[in-house]
């Protein structure tokens, strides 16, 4: 074994691992599944030989290709690097916006097939399907690239790079910023429900990952010294699937492993084959594909959290024992009363002398509409909801209650009309600007972010958490463990209200159902909205639990919160909610207290007898 | 004038193999919720177990009938095998399609294991070529744009008429409804497997007979074409796969004709990125 098989060996491995890292930092920690990741490796490769290669003419027609600028160390990695960055930022239409994930891997997919089609068919730009060859080395005048300690300081500068990158996600995926990203991979929809702007969380993630691995990009070609399309099909992106699948999607250590035990592996091993003349050209890397196909596969079905799986993150209770004392929960306790305990009567919550029809209208729905395919689901409703009541919305089901919801909250878009919140028209204000505002949604399937603590789907969901942005997660721990000490502390006050701080580390996917529904309600508390739309949040909740959900949310409507919410449940609505709103078939019926409800034949005959 | 007249010739026969394929895919997306990336390594599959049997001496249009029931089989195989295991298991969309494209390195270098890195071509006679008011095609491109025809027509009385095919429709719009309205889903979803397995067969012999010689990863790009058509027509949706099948097979050899040939496929690639960034529910679906 001599020393340029180690430096080979090693070079390869901190090359892989760096892109495995960056490929996991996408699909591993924030969902996003870039099936186009080579290109971006491809690019830096192209980038750091073309800044680093003199002017074509000194070549004398061998090869031909745009750039030549004879850079010097370090800009051609550099440039690598930022390449690789911004040519990801046009991707940013095809995963930002509403497409379905699996399309927008299609289109990336394609794009990469596409781009090495190109570039071997267009020989002025990059020589074409032979390649760059002859690209000068880091620093080859002052040092000889052949000697053993430039081979082995090169080494060693891409192995702490490597080291420097695994840093970089780890910092980022370990702070509020890398929760925000695990949440949206577990459920992109109710992330931005709670404010995350997923636009923004994707882009940044298309662009740190198409960084990381044009940086590999350039590290290699400065060690191989050519570069051609060859290099980089489509299906070397499915290598490095494979290794992030196989070492453990969402580990950074596991990618790491991952790219040590598959594209390093498969060289090595290969390597040991013997060759025979017997056997057909092409047999042994054609049969390679095979089983990287097969390891998927089989990855998949058999573990598909990889062998290191995404470890938990654990908060231990009293994490936040010195929160400053300015981050006092914002929800004053509220004496817990005994359960089962009597109704607390709903007038006994509401500020004296100020009947809920006089009060200032928060948010208000004028002539909303709502089509589906020809359906008319919700058909040119105006009402007000008006701050501190808890207002009841019933009808049948079909009625249209949860596309309206979903309309108010900006997670469908009306066909037609306005919604104005706290007077403002948002009528076109997407999901997440809403949720910024205050103006917060539940949803009526549960929708835990599931591979995250309780804890952490409660964190989540705190705006203004100095870790939670880009920036705030590099500028490291001591940045941000102020806002997270005080969200914990809001946290575990929450967790003991419901009645759940036993659960604050255990996977919110492991919960029981009514469980998870007290989690969805907490964490859309930790919010701090002021209006709360609730769709559905005592369906499968046992009835002393459902009652302790209602007394809790009618003191906070005592505090100044606003609440409306659909239900099915009338005794709760009876007990707590006044105004009660009743829809049948995409129009509102009536409005006033269940018990004037109760009168009107309309209402009845639509909802309660039938 | 010729030129022009020429490459709409090729483009007849491009939109009639792209047409037949392109149904294919989109059926097997919307009835089945599968986007079986895996599809064009089925094709060249079939295209190439129809060499094998051209090279024992079969004539290739038995080789043809023969592939298409091979690629049909294996089809019903691969989701009863792979997809169906997965789905049952609630795995999401994207694992779906990771899956696929493993099984599409499975299938595409198992099959180039088998065939070896270089081209081949059938052995089949070409017939006298036919010409009719400035163009010229032989008579197996001719073969080709029949088959094609009759495929829409067999697909067109399918979904329309007959009780499967409006099972399908049905079980593509709503799974779960579908079924309680008694409509036996796995095993509409099987046949539409089987179907759409021997369209994908029937897509791969023609794809290599239009293409003269092929080898085990032709169908790389022949796939963006596939998905261009899909997308343009809305996934799903079989008219509409029809519709981007002519205009995606007019537009990229028209093209070819007038730009370098190799760009040919920039044309389909545009207009997928387009249709995904712009409106995925394709020219024909509604807005999303």
């Amino acid at each position: 074994m001599n020393s340029y098989y180690i430096i080979n060996l090693l070079i390869y491995a901190a090359v892989d691992a760096m892109a495995c890292l960056g490929l996991n930092q996408q699909f591993g920690v924030a969902g996003v599944t870039n099936f186009g990741f080579i290109i971006f490796q491809a690019a830096g490769g192209y980038t750091a030989a073309i800044l680093a290669l003199p002017d074509q003419s000194a070549n004398a027609g061998f090869q031909t290709y745009i750039g030549g600028l004879n850079l010097p160390f370090p800009l051609p990695w550099i440039g690598a690097a930022v390449v690789g960055g911004v040519i990801a930022l046009p991707f940013t239409f095809l995963v930002g916006r509403r497409l379905r994930g699996d399309f927008a891997a299609v289109g990336l997919l394609v794009t990469a097939v596409l781009f090495n089609l190109l570039v071997t068919n267009y020989r002025p730009l990059l020589n074409g399907a032979a390649g760059l060859s002859l690209i000068p080395q880091p620093l080859q005048g002052e040092y000889n690239p052949q000697s053993s300690g430039y081979q082995w300081t090169l080494t060693a500068v891409a192995v702490v790079l490597c080291a420097l990158v695994y840093l970089f996600v780890r910092r980022i995926t370990e702070s509020p910023y890398g929760r925000s990203l695990r949440a949206m991979r577990d459920n992109d929809i109710v992330a931005d429900s709670l404010g995350k702007n997923l636009l923004s969380l994707r882009a940044a993630m298309l662009v740190t990952g198409g960084a990381i691995a044009g940086l590999s990009g350039g590290i290699l070609v400065s060690y191989i010294t050519t570069w051609s399309p060859a290099a980089w099909g489509y299906a070397e992106t499915v290598v490095l699937f494979a290794a992030v699948i196989i070492g453990g999607a969402g580990n950074h250590l596991g990618a790491i492993l991952g790219a040590i035990l598959v594209p390093v592996g498969f060289e090595e091993v290969t390597r040991y084959i013997p060759t025979s003349n017997n056997l057909p050209p092409n047999l042994i890397p054609s049969l390679e594909w095979v089983a990287i196909g097969l390891l998927i596969v089989i990855f998949l079905w058999v573990r598909p959290q990889g062998i290191l799986p995404e470890r938990k993150r654990v908060i231990r209770a009293g994490a936040a024992a010195n929160p400053p004392s300015a981050a006092a929960p914002p929800i004053s306790p509220v004496p817990e009363p005994p359960v089962p305990e009597p109704a607390v009567p709903v007038s006994a919550l509401r500020p004296a002398g100020e009947p809920p029809g006089d009060r200032e209208v928060v948010l208000e729905a004028v002539g909303v509409s709502r089509e589906f395919g020809g359906v008319q689901a919700v058909d040119d409703i105006s009402f007000k909801v008006r701050r501190g009541t808890l207002t009841g919305l019933i009808g049948p089901n079909g009625a249209g209650k949860s596309t309206l919801l979903a309309m108010l909250a900006g997670t469908l878009s009306v066909s037609g009309g306005k919604i104005y919140y706290q007077g403002q028209d948002v009528t076109h204000l997407p999901a997440y600007r809403r949720a910024r505002l205050g103006l917060v949604r539940t949803f009526q399937l549960a929708s835990e972010f599931k591979r995250l603590t309780v804890m952490e789907n409660l964190l989540t969901a705190v705006p203004d958490n100095r870790g939670d942005s880009f920036r705030g997660a590099l500028a490291g721990r001591r940045y941000w463990r102020g806002d997270e000490s005080a969200a914990i502390a809001r946290a575990e006050a929450l967790l003991e209200r419901f009645g759940l701080d036993g659960y604050a580390n255990s996977y919110a996917g492991d919960l029981s159902g009514g469980q998870r529904r007290l989690v969805e309600i907490m964490r859309a508390l930790m919010a701090e909205p002021r209006v709360l739309l609730l769709d559905e949040p005592m369906a499968g909740v046992h009835p002393n639990l459902a009652r302790r959900i209602g007394n809790q949310l009618a003191a906070l409507c005592a505090e100044g919160l606003t609440v409306l919410m659909v239900e099915h449940e009338l005794a709760i609505m009876d007990e707590f909610c006044d105004p009660v709103v009743a829809m049948a078939e995409g129009a509102v019926l009536a409005e006033g207290t269940m018990a004037e409800l109760r009168s009107r034949s309309e209402v009845v005959e639509a909802y309660l007898v039938g | 004038m010729t030129i022009f007249l020429a490459s709409v010739g090729f483009g007849l026969v491009t939109a009639s193999v792209l047409a037949v394929a392109a149904v294919g895919f989109t059926l097997q997306f919307g009835v089945t919720d599968v986007l079986n990336l895996a599809y064009g390594a089925v094709m060249i599959a079939g295209a190439y177990l129809a060499y094998v049997l051209n090279q024992a001496g079969l004539n290739i249009w038995v080789g043809l009938v023969i592939a298409v029931a091979a690629c049909s089989a294996g089809s019903v195989l691969l989701n009863s095998g792979i997809y169906t295991p997965f789905q049952r298991r609630g795995a999401s969309p994207i694992t779906m399609v990771i899956v696929s494209l493993g099984m599409t390195l499975i299938i595409e270098f198992g099959t180039q294991a088998i065939a070896g890195g270089t081209s081949v071509s059938y052995t089949m006679a070409q017939g006298p070529s036919v010409r009719a008011g400035g163009l010229v095609l032989t008579t197996v491109q001719l073969i080709v744009i029949g088959l094609s025809v009759l495929v829409m027509l067999g697909t067109h009385v399918l979904l329309r008429y007959t009780r499967l095919g409006k099972a399908m429709r049905a079980t593509a719009a709503n799974k779960t409804l579908a079924r309680n309205c008694g409509i036996r889903a796995y095993r509409v979803i099987t046949l539409t497997w089987a179907i759409t397995g021997a369209l994908c067969g029937l897509a791969g012999v023609i794809f290599a007979m239009d293409a003269g010689s092929f080898d085990a990863t032709s169908t790389d790009l022949f796939l963006i074409l596939i998905l261009a058509a899909t997308f343009l027509g809305g996934p799903g949706q079989a008219y509409g796969a029809m519709l981007g099948a002519v205009v995606i097979g007019l537009a990229t050899e028209i093209s070819a004709a007038y730009i370098t040939p190799s760009y040919k496929y920039v044309v389909a690639f545009v207009a997928l990125l387009l249709m995904l960034g712009i409106r995925p529910t394709g020219l024909l679906g509604a807005r999303a």
